[in-house]
């Protein structure tokens, strides 16, 4: 083959790949929501997020078929940190992540808006095996304990201990992810754990018992989920991005109805956690608290303070912004459209119910 | 360069047959070329890299420029963050390493001097060591909890079935002529193997304990994946979960130099070892 054709075939290669990337400006044909979970069952889905009933039932799906695009749902097991590298990566559009982990990738450059928060005061346990001394957090002085490093359990969980008086190096520390933490506390490789809803599967097969639980506590010990889009997505395709919000709000209000805990807590085992966890993990609090999309004056307090937080513990170098980060445009459109409001509560800094307008001003 | 040049030109002005004097000008520069050409890759390689970060073809948070990552080796360095790090795999690696061929070479010799305990114990040596490290993890994790003895164990393994498997072809090996002559000159069964057999797989060996401590090298990230807050292979993994690449890339970096620094040394003592090898004749 001659230079000059090959060098020909190279620019109508190029010319092709162009014209697709302005056209995708256009519309897009495809819009990728990566979901920072590995999540289970057939579809892959997840719990623990009003965004876990949009995927099982496939509303965002109806939404974007009649326009011809289409949805696809990624799940990473690589969780938080793998989402943030396909983001940089362009691979998705859409985040749905938790605190600590979008503040890690803001802080490292990552372009993304805030749009809503999808799965708000999830809680911390400690557990021990089932025959040991533990019995509170202050117990755990000089004991093994497992933190899996560089979460926001981890963050929690420095917090949950300074508020008994302890400081993480009265502690032995071990870094371990969820699974293995499981495997060592079962054998006793560790006197207790800190983790999430994952361990009452663990309790209820009489593996392990709950020592120490967040709920009823101050609400700053929570951590808080959100939807987030990548902003150049956001500025090329506006109109997607309010209708990908709109069925959000629609999930959250769906999953917001006392009524349908049961039923909410069925579509959210299809992912492998049984409905007895999501139970326990939402024993005695108003679903319309834990669902609610607001990003009230509570949620920017919590982001801020897990901002100063990962910074004192080098979990990021540099201070990131929240305030401009939220772009609450879309849900305030959403609600109004949807009649919602003054559906949920908004929240002070502190957790507290507040007089105000209910999507935080911005 | 230009003073080769202007030495050649020199001889040649001087009417001396233009073969001869520019042999040794060609046979420096071929060795200029031969100790040129392994760099070749790793410099293009670099060079791809300061284009790519610089012309931004890749996100630079998923490949952070060259010289953010030299600036993340040098203050790891400084702050000696790096050498707690490095010391920790080293003693990791280095007990690991050793068990797993102190191990290896048991088994593999007495594999070796005894076909039934081959054909008792191969089959299903080969089949365990087809298991990947991290599939060993939860069940090794419930007998021997979550230490460093966890750590040894795995890497241990991962250096025991090659310096194992290489012992045992080291044993298979020897020329039927060598073993016919200690045949004819009376040899016991202990004089056969320690003046024949042994020293004839000792090039075998030594491949068999440079493959194992690559094994055992490669094993450090797997390893430190789990309960582990210090080490290379941790950096890697905490390195990923902050988003901070060049953390990861700096801890790379010093994965590969160390590891390739080893694996010239040992290949200086194979090389030494086989130069000491009697060849048939002792």
């Amino acid at each position: 083959m001659s230079a000059m054709k090959h060098l020909s075939r190279w620019a109508a290669a190029f010319a092709v790949a162009l014209a697709c990337a302005t056209a995708a400006h256009a519309a897009p044909d495809t819009i990728r929501i990566g979901v920072a979970t590995a999540g289970g069952g057939d579809p892959v889905t997840w719990g623990g997020s009003p965004g876990g009933v949009a995927r099982a039932n496939n509303w965002l799906e109806e939404e974007f078929k009649a326009s011809g695009i289409k949805v696809e749902w990624l799940f990473f097991k690589g969780a938080g940190p793998a989402v943030n590298e396909a983001l940089s990566n362009r691979q998705i559009d859409f985040a749905y992540q938790g605190d600590l982990p979008s503040i890690v990738g803001r802080s490292n450059g990552l372009k993304t808006k805030l749009l809503l928060v999808s799965g708000a005061r999830n809680n911390l346990y400690l557990v021990a095996p089932v025959k040991s001394q533990v019995q509170s957090i202050k117990d755990l002085k000089g004991r093994t304990v497992s933190i899996f490093r560089g979460t926001n359990g981890h963050l929690v969980a420095i917090n949950v201990l300074a508020a008994n008086g302890l400081a993480e190096r009265d502690i032995k520390g071990v870094n371990l992810d969820t699974g293995s933490a499981q495997a060592a506390l079962v054998s006793n490789g560790v006197d207790a754990a800190f983790g999430g809803y994952e361990w009452f599967k663990v309790r209820d097969q009489g593996l392990a018992k709950v020592v120490y639980s967040t709920q009823g506590q101050d609400p700053a010990f929570t951590r808080q989920a959100s939807l987030l889009v990548r902003s150049e997505f956001e500025q090329a395709n506006p109109a997607e991005v309010q209708r990908v919000v709109d069925v959000f709000v629609r999930a959250a209000h769906w999953s917001s109805d006392e009524k349908n805990r049961d039923e909410l807590f069925r579509i959210w085992a299809r992912s492998g956690t049984p409905v007895a966890s999501w139970a326990a993990e939402f024993d005695r609090q108003p679903l319309a608290v834990r669902n609610s999309p607001l990003a009230d004056a509570f949620i920017v307090a919590r982001y801020k303070a897990v901002v100063a937080d990962a910074l004192k513990l080098r979990l990021i170098r540099r201070e990131v912004s929240v305030d401009d980060w939220f772009d609450t445009r879309y849900l305030k459109a959403s609600l109004k459209k949807q009649g919602l409001e003054d559906f949920w509560t908004a929240f002070d800094a502190k957790g507290q119910p507040a007089a105000g307008p209910s999507v935080a001003a911005k | 360069m230009s003073a080769e040049a202007e030495l050649s030109a020199a001889l040649e002005r001087h009417g001396a047959p233009s073969a001869r004097p520019t042999l040794p000008w060609r046979r420096i520069a071929a060795r200029l070329v031969d100790a040129a050409l392994p760099w070749l890759l790793p410099v293009a390689l670099l060079a791809l890299w300061f284009a790519g970060a610089e012309q931004g073809w890749i996100s630079p948070q998923v490949l952070p420029p060259p010289q953010f990552v030299w600036d993340t080796l040098r203050d790891l360095a400084s702050n000696g963050d790096l050498w707690l790090h490095v010391s920790t795999s080293f003693t990791r690696v280095g007990v690991g390493f050793a068990i797993g061929t102190l191990i290896g070479l048991v088994l593999g010799s007495a594999m070796g001097l005894s076909r039934r305990l081959e054909a008792y114990v191969l089959p299903s040596f080969n089949a365990l060591v087809q298991i990947p490290v991290l599939a060993w993890l939860p069940f090794v994790l419930l007998i021997v909890g979550i230490g460093e003895p966890l750590k040894y164990i795995l890497i241990a393994k991962a250096a025991l079935v090659p310096v194992a498997l290489n012992t045992l072809q080291g044993f298979r090996q020897t020329p039927v002529s060598l073993r016919e002559v200690g045949e004819v000159y009376g040899y016991t069964r202990r004089q056969q193997v320690l003046e024949i057999v042994l020293p004839h797989a000792v090039p075998t060996l030594f491949t068999g304990v440079r493959l194992g401590f690559t094994k055992a090298w490669l094993s450090l990230v797997v390893v430190e994946l789990v309960a582990s807050s210090e080490g290379l292979g941790y950096l890697i993994v905490y390195g990923r979960q902050l988003f901070q690449l060049d953390m990861v890339m700096a801890a790379v970096i010093v994965v590969g130099a160390i590891g390739y620094a080893i694996d010239r040394l040992l290949d200086r003592l194979e090389a030494a070892a086989n130069r000491h090898r009697p060849g048939g004749k002792r």
